[in-house]
């Protein structure tokens, strides 16, 4: 599958954007962070927890808006977050059983780290003007984006592949990992308003089975959806000329 | 009762929201909080009926219990020791009652998000952001347009499947599976080649070329800038409060807030008013409402 469609594969530098984000991630969110532990006295975390989460949002957002998107970008992560969005609304009666972590992954495998984050982030907020909004749909839109980001990042990096089991496994270890590590901290500190490494423990052990089926479910979307996806985006790509957009 | 807020303008909905879902997430005094959930409690159900009263009473109870009884077993500060674990650590009153009042105010800020849910539809906020994020306030509009069009899709290629005998209902479970990836599939390419379109179609007719102009369902009126001010200046006095340390509230290692001062009633009073100003427009409406019929 590579050779055959193997177009997006032109070159291993990051670009310029994926750097910039990378920093905001890694060192802007720990200041902010140190930020509410020294000036706020370490204080109403709830409050701090969703401005970081908010606050490490907004650059993507911004980075999107700033470069005026072309009508084919806005409308590929539009549709593919509607696939998301509709394909966790048809499995809504199964509790953590939801495609969108799949869909994500896809998206970012197939058009780079930004339009899997975004379609990650929208994936959360729309769903959950269907099921519901609240404090968590901020951790979700995060977690479906950072997989979507990562994803996108691990495979310009050559680490992911299109190769099924290397995805399968990064579905897998991101669901349980990213997903359900991060959003077991937004719901202990929803809950308690604080940071607590026993309390979470406890969230980690009550919401294991959770995350045990939401990676499963995950696992099992990327293994029938994978193949065909990635080979209908590829497709697009190439018969409209997609290819590598939205990183010139 | 009819709910008359929602028909505000969004700018007046958005701005209660975050003011109220904000301060019930950062007061954990007792007073506060008893203002605030009441306040939701009601306004979820003028917005819901039975219907709300049963989720608040169903849901948020055995919650508030739940995520009450955790906090004692794992915070172990405080004066008042009630007893001692098997381990050996004090059981508190001090951190029961945080457990309570810190559950309190997660149950306070969902029912606040559910009363968010039925105002602040999917229209008010892309009027709201589509100034600030134009782009992806359109991708969300087009996202909230393709799930229910996808979902109809579906049903159509399903239907055109069980004419050569491949819908979800045919054969055995394995080719049931089969057929049913078969139809999302199908719907995903047509997803992505319709996408295309529609974007060389929008392309077409100059988008991105000028600035857009934007179709709006809202008329900023006069009860609007009332409402606005109102709920702004009410937001104002509580954060200036809150600066002063009115709101403030130590739990350990024993308990003190601020109690009934002048100026402590008069916050009260602000956030009183605050909390319930849907509940109280929603009357106003009803009464003027009757007082109209009765003089017909």
């Amino acid at each position: 599958m590579e050779e055959k469609y193997g177009t997006t594969q032109k070159s291993n530098k990051l670009t310029k954007r994926t750097i910039v984000s990378s920093i905001i991630i890694l060192i802007l969110i720990p200041i902010t962070i140190l930020f509410g532990v020294f000036v706020l006295d370490d204080r109403k975390y709830v409050f701090i927890s969703i401005l970081i989460i908010l606050y490490t949002m907004i650059p993507f957002l911004m980075v999107f808006e700033g470069r005026k998107p072309q009508a084919r970008e806005i409308v590929i992560i539009a549709v593919l977050s509607a696939i998301a969005v509709a394909g966790r609304g048809a499995f809504f009666m199964i509790p953590q059983f939801k495609p969108v972590v799949a869909i994500v992954i896809i998206s970012g495998v197939c058009f780079g780290g930004e339009a899997g984050f975004l379609v990650g982030a929208v994936s959360g907020f729309v769903s959950n003007f269907f099921f519901g909004q609240g404090p968590w749909t901020v951790w979700q839109m995060f977690c479906f984006g950072i997989i979507g980001f990562l994803a996108g990042i691990l495979f310009r990096k050559g680490i992911l592949r299109r190769n099924k089991i290397k995805l399968l496994l990064y579905g897998l270890l991101s669901t349980f990992f990213i997903y359900g590590g991060i959003i077991d901290i937004g719901s202990m500190m929803m809950a308690t308003g604080k940071f607590d490494f026993r309390v979470l423990l406890t969230y980690y052990a009550t919401g294991f089975w959770f995350n045990v089926i939401h990676a499963a479910s995950t696992v099992f979307f990327l293994f029938i959806l994978s193949d065909t996806m990635i080979e209908k985006l590829e497709r697009i790509k190439i018969k409209y000329g997609l290819i590598e957009s939205g990183n010139n | 009762m009819a709910d008359h807020f929602s028909r505000y303008h969004p700018v007046v909905n958005f701005a209660y929201f975050i003011l109220v879902i904000g301060f019930s997430m950062f007061f954990l005094h007792p007073v506060y909080m008893i203002i605030s959930i009441s306040g939701a409690f009601i306004y979820s159900i003028i917005l819901k009926g039975e219907k709300g009263f049963r989720f608040n009473i169903m849901f948020m109870l055995p919650m508030l219990i739940i995520v009450a009884c955790i906090n004692p077993l794992f915070n172990h500060e405080g004066a008042t020791i009630l007893f001692y674990l098997k381990n050996g650590n004090p059981f508190t009153l001090e951190s029961v009652i945080y457990g309570v009042v810190s559950s309190t105010m997660l149950i306070t800020v969902i029912m606040w998000f559910s009363c968010y849910n039925c105002i602040m539809t999917s229209d008010k906020f892309i009027y709201l952001f589509g100034r600030i994020i134009p782009s992806l306030s359109l991708i969300l509009s087009m996202v909230f347009r393709f799930v229910p069009l996808y979902k109809k899709k579906i049903v159509t290629i399903s239907n055109a499947q069980k004419c050569i005998g491949n819908d979800v209902t045919d054969g055995n479970v394995i080719r049931r599976a089969k057929n049913g990836i078969k139809i999302l599939s199908i719907m995903i390419t047509w997803a992505l080649e319709s996408g295309i379109e529609t974007a060389d179609s929008m392309k077409a007719r100059g988008y991105g070329l000028n600035k857009r102009t934007a179709y709006s369902n809202y008329d900023f009126m006069t009860r609007d800038i009332i409402a606005v001010t109102i709920i702004i200046s009410l937001g104002l006095f509580i954060i200036v409060c809150s600066i002063l340390d009115i709101t403030d509230v130590r739990y350990f290692p024993t308990i003190r807030f601020a109690g009934f001062s002048t100026i402590n009633i008069f916050s009260y009073i602000g956030y009183f008013i605050l909390c319930y100003t849907p509940v109280f427009i929603t009357i106003w409406e009803e009464l003027k409402w009757k007082y109209l019929i009765s003089r017909i």
